[in-house]
């Protein structure tokens, strides 16, 4: 994966409420497909036990999809913080790396307008942003509103999952093999897109697997990540 | 089933947690450069740990939920698309239970 990460000469950037607006049209067609993630969410996070304002209220402030649907597995008491915050922080450490492919044209905004770009941080507005931002454009509004229009589709999506009596019995639909399926679904995309990640994730795979009977909630996770992470370090795709 | 006080510290900390990892990529950029090592190694973790999670849960669940994983990884390998892979297998964990009565 080559990504551009030397900062080279910072360009003079924007943020227009005009490339906000295009940015919402933009991304408005993927965002329809967030929509059923939300509603998986919103059933899977209700099941878990979560009151239908608590599982909308994560998804306004944490908006994150895997992040969050991973979360409900240690929202039992006791709540296990230090396993949920290191599974989470795994699970979003590909926010630093984005951030800091973005942090040419974001951080010569002032503070303010720096804190509510990166607030609406996810993949979907990066892809289609930085290839813009590559060819010259110094705007960061598409990304903004590319990023509105997702949290708008996650939002409402969750809200309808998690409130909507429509759903009746969530075990007939399958709810509880949404979670799963997802996470299997991205490691496959994954490893298509990146090579060199399929002995490291091979190896997370056997080590969680492994050791969950031994460790604390979560523990076999971290383990495991770990693991995978620093295989990955050691395997050179050139 | 969590009191309130545990879902707003559980809050709490996913909120701290990512909004730190969306705004640490900018802010370290501006004090030095992440060398390649360091991108391989969140690469490798983000994917590790969606992989731990699944094995995790197959380890603890039954035949069910494994069908539906095997036919969301088929799916995606045949359509690349994660929202069918999703849907096909939550389908497949939906007719598990007739299909075995059969």
């Amino acid at each position: 994966m080559a990504r551009q990460l030397q900062p080279g000469p910072s360009p003079t950037s924007v943020l227009t409420a005009r490339g906000v607006a295009r940015g919402l049209r933009q991304l408005l067609p993927i965002s329809l497909f967030v929509v059923p993630f939300g509603l998986a969410f919103g059933i899977a996070a209700t099941e878990q036990g979560l009151g239908a304002l608590q599982a909308t209220v994560m998804s306004v402030l944490v908006f994150t999809a895997v992040a969050q649907f991973a979360a409900l597995e240690f929202l039992t008491e006791p709540v296990a913080y230090v396993s949920l915050g290191l599974v989470v922080l795994a699970l979003s450490a590909r926010n630093i790396i984005l951030g800091a492919t973005l942090a040419r044209w974001i951080n010569p905004l002032p503070p303010g307008k720096r804190l509510l770009t990166l607030a609406f941080l996810t993949d979907a507005n990066f892809s289609v942003a930085h290839s813009d931002l590559q060819r010259g454009e110094t705007d960061l509004g598409p990304f903004l509103g590319g990023g509105i229009a997702l949290w708008t589709a996650w939002v409402a999506g969750t809200a309808l999952g998690a409130y909507g009596d429509l759903i009746g019995n969530a075990e007939a639909f399958g709810v509880s093999a949404a979670m799963p399926c997802f996470f299997a679904a991205t490691v496959v995309g994954t490893l298509r897109s990146t090579s060199g990640l399929m002995v490291p994730v091979a190896c997370a795979i056997a080590v969680s697997a492994l050791t969950y009977p031994v460790l604390p909630t979560g523990w076999n996770i971290i383990l495991a990540a770990l693991v995978g992470g620093a295989l990955s370090l050691l395997t050179n795709d050139k | 089933m969590i009191s309130e006080l545990s879902y707003g510290l559980a809050l709490g900390v996913m909120i701290v947690v990512v909004l730190g990892t969306r705004i640490a990529g900018a802010v370290f950029m501006s004090w030095f450069t992440p060398s390649p090592g360091i991108e391989r190694f969140l690469e490798g973790l983000a994917a590790s740990v969606i992989a731990a999670l699944v094995a995790s849960f197959l380890v603890t669940n039954d035949v069910k939920l494994t069908a539906a994983v095997v036919c969301a990884i088929l799916t995606m390998l045949a359509t690349r698309n994660v929202v069918w892979a999703m849907l096909i297998g939550m389908l497949a964990a939906a007719l598990h239970p007739h299909l075995v009565q059969l």
